[in-house]
């Protein structure tokens, strides 16, 4: 494409994996249940403290033969682990080719374009609300 | 210089991939809102002059391939099939969107034929809700690349045995082989 | 005219018609309103008896020349309501006639010799919900594929897909999928609990 599409474009799923606590929300609120996530659990040792138990991400797959593109899996995501990236080109020739695992969705992330600015008029956000008020 | 099956050789192999790639006649099975998205692209000439789809085939006698945009419901599964068997060798088949691919957003419907690779054989498969009109170009390239490997004139799959077609019922994860679902 | 004007003008027609037919009708029309703002709509809930006196009463009473749609409403226990909206051109209002039938060998008379429009309507609805409609022409399958078995819109019949794929969100975080059918997996809202899936009088066969 020789201009940029349109910012928040739908074209691929992108996953920020480091962010993902496999909290299951996107699998559960996914409309078309094409959200395909195993995980474990893991110890993690703190000197001094009790240990913590931590969630780790065995597999994360999307299946983008069925997906819609409704966008409900990165709108629910607490964690900023899903992003839209405006990529259109990955056609296949199987319909497993369409079923992306952890590696493929990861590849997608260096496309996600930079969030557009605030609209200047319209509602502050609840970030910017919430940092003007007083700490109690 | 190997013999392709039926004795053609590498040189007249390609000259009939590139002929056959590069002046693909499109026939667009327009079923929902995909077709629109179709409509969008052919809007656009000169990319799709570039890519050989042009003109577009009024019938599917006409065509080499055949676009499937839209959602495939079990009303016009045997339409579909008769589509097909009316498309011309060597033919090649495009599923074009999501509900195309698998059923899609209506994967769980009661009328709605799973993908249309339930009936037909599919070549390339466009994934989006709907495509972008760029992603239909794209999937046309595809196409293209894969009729560039062909290792022949009559590359048309045999139709599968019937006694291979059988599959073994589904069942989900846990739920024992005799227990499903007993009223 | 308001809604509420619309309706209560029907119901006055209805009761008018029904004294000077038929001394003691089966059950009082009854009026509302539907919806609000815009999109407010005069509700008219007659007894399955004055069906069809009811919506000649709305084309020829009230003007309600244009029929729009007719479907009907799985209410479980209270059976099916069977709603039609007609609509008046002239005077751009609208009535939705509403009346309520028994879900055991649900069946509710045609309108077609009132709204010709209503033949596809009622096809419709019979092969979604399995309504029977005495007195209409040719009651054929319209929509669904000629082998289809059952009706879809009916609340207790079975989306066999959301049967047969498992839920993706059945595993908790921190388990896989193989390990999820160990205890009572949650389920995807809106789906019922697998023992619910089959009617209490469901047999093999159909």
């Amino acid at each position: 494409m020789s201009e940029p599409l349109p910012a928040r474009s739908r074209g691929v799923i992108a996953l920020l994996e480091e962010n993902c606590t496999s909290c299951m929300l996107c699998a559960r609120e996914c409309p078309d249940w094409c959200i395909y996530i195993d995980s474990h659990k893991e110890e993690v040792v703190v000197p001094g403290a009790r240990t913590r138990q931590r969630h780790v991400l065995d597999r994360f797959a999307i299946d983008f033969s069925l997906c819609m593109y409704c966008g409900i899996c990165i709108e629910v995501c607490p964690f900023d682990a899903l992003y839209w990236s405006p990529e259109f080109a990955y056609a296949g020739y199987d319909i497993r080719e369409l079923l992306q695992e952890r590696d493929d969705l990861r590849q997608w992330m260096p496309t996600v374009p930079v969030p557009p600015a605030h609209d200047p008029s319209g509602e502050p956000s609840k970030e910017q609300s919430a940092a003007a008020r007083r700490a109690r | 210089m190997d013999a392709a099956p039926g004795g053609l050789g590498e040189p007249i192999r390609f000259v009939l991939n590139w002929d056959r790639r590069y002046s693909l006649w499109v026939f667009n099975l327009g079923l929902a809102c995909c077709a629109v998205e179709f409509v969008a692209t052919s809007l656009g000439r000169p990319e799709v002059v570039r890519l050989g789809a042009l003109p577009y085939a009024q019938e599917p006698d006409q065509a080499d391939l055949m676009l499937v945009s839209g959602t495939v419901t079990d009303r016009m599964a045997p339409a579909i099939m008769r589509l097909y068997q009316r498309l011309t060798g060597p033919r090649y088949v495009m599923s074009f969107g999501a509900c195309s691919n698998s059923g899609g957003p209506y994967w769980d419907s009661y009328s709605v034929t799973k993908g249309v690779d339930q009936l037909i054989p599919v070549d390339v498969y466009v994934p989006g809700c709907p495509p972008r009109p760029e992603a239909l170009l794209d999937g046309i390239r595809e196409l293209q690349e894969k009729i560039a490997r062909d290792s022949g004139p009559a590359v048309q799959p045999a139709a599968p045995d019937v006694a291979a077609l059988t599959a073994p019922l589904v069942r989900p994860p846990g739920v024992p082989a005799t227990g499903w679902p007993v009223p | 005219m308001t809604p509420e004007a619309v309706g209560q003008a029907l119901v006055t027609a209805l009761v008018a018609a029904a004294t000077a037919e038929d001394p003691t009708p089966p059950g009082p029309p009854v009026a509302g309103v539907s919806g609000g703002g815009r999109f407010a709509r005069a509700t008219v809930d007659v007894p399955a008896g004055a069906w069809v006196a009811a919506l000649r009463t709305a084309r020829d009473a009230v003007g309600c020349d244009f029929f729009d749609w007719l479907s009907a409403v799985d209410e479980l226990d209270q059976g099916y309501q069977v709603v039609a909206h007609v609509w008046s051109s002239r005077g751009r209002y609208g009535v939705l006639v509403r009346t309520r039938i028994p879900r055991a060998a649900p069946a509710l008379d045609s309108v077609v010799a009132v709204y010709p429009g209503a033949a596809w309507s009622e096809r419709e609805t019979h092969e979604m919900f399995g309504v029977d409609f005495p007195g209409h022409p040719g009651l054929a399958p319209l929509l669904l594929p000629a082998q289809f078995e059952g009706h879809p819109l009916r609340k207790d019949f079975v989306l066999a897909s959301r049967v047969v794929k498992a839920w993706p969100g059945a595993t908790e975080p921190g388990e896989s999928a193989a390990e999820a059918g160990r205890r009572a997996p949650q389920r995807p809202p809106g789906v019922p609990a697998p023992g619910d899936w089959t009617p209490p009088d469901w047999r093999p066969g159909g």
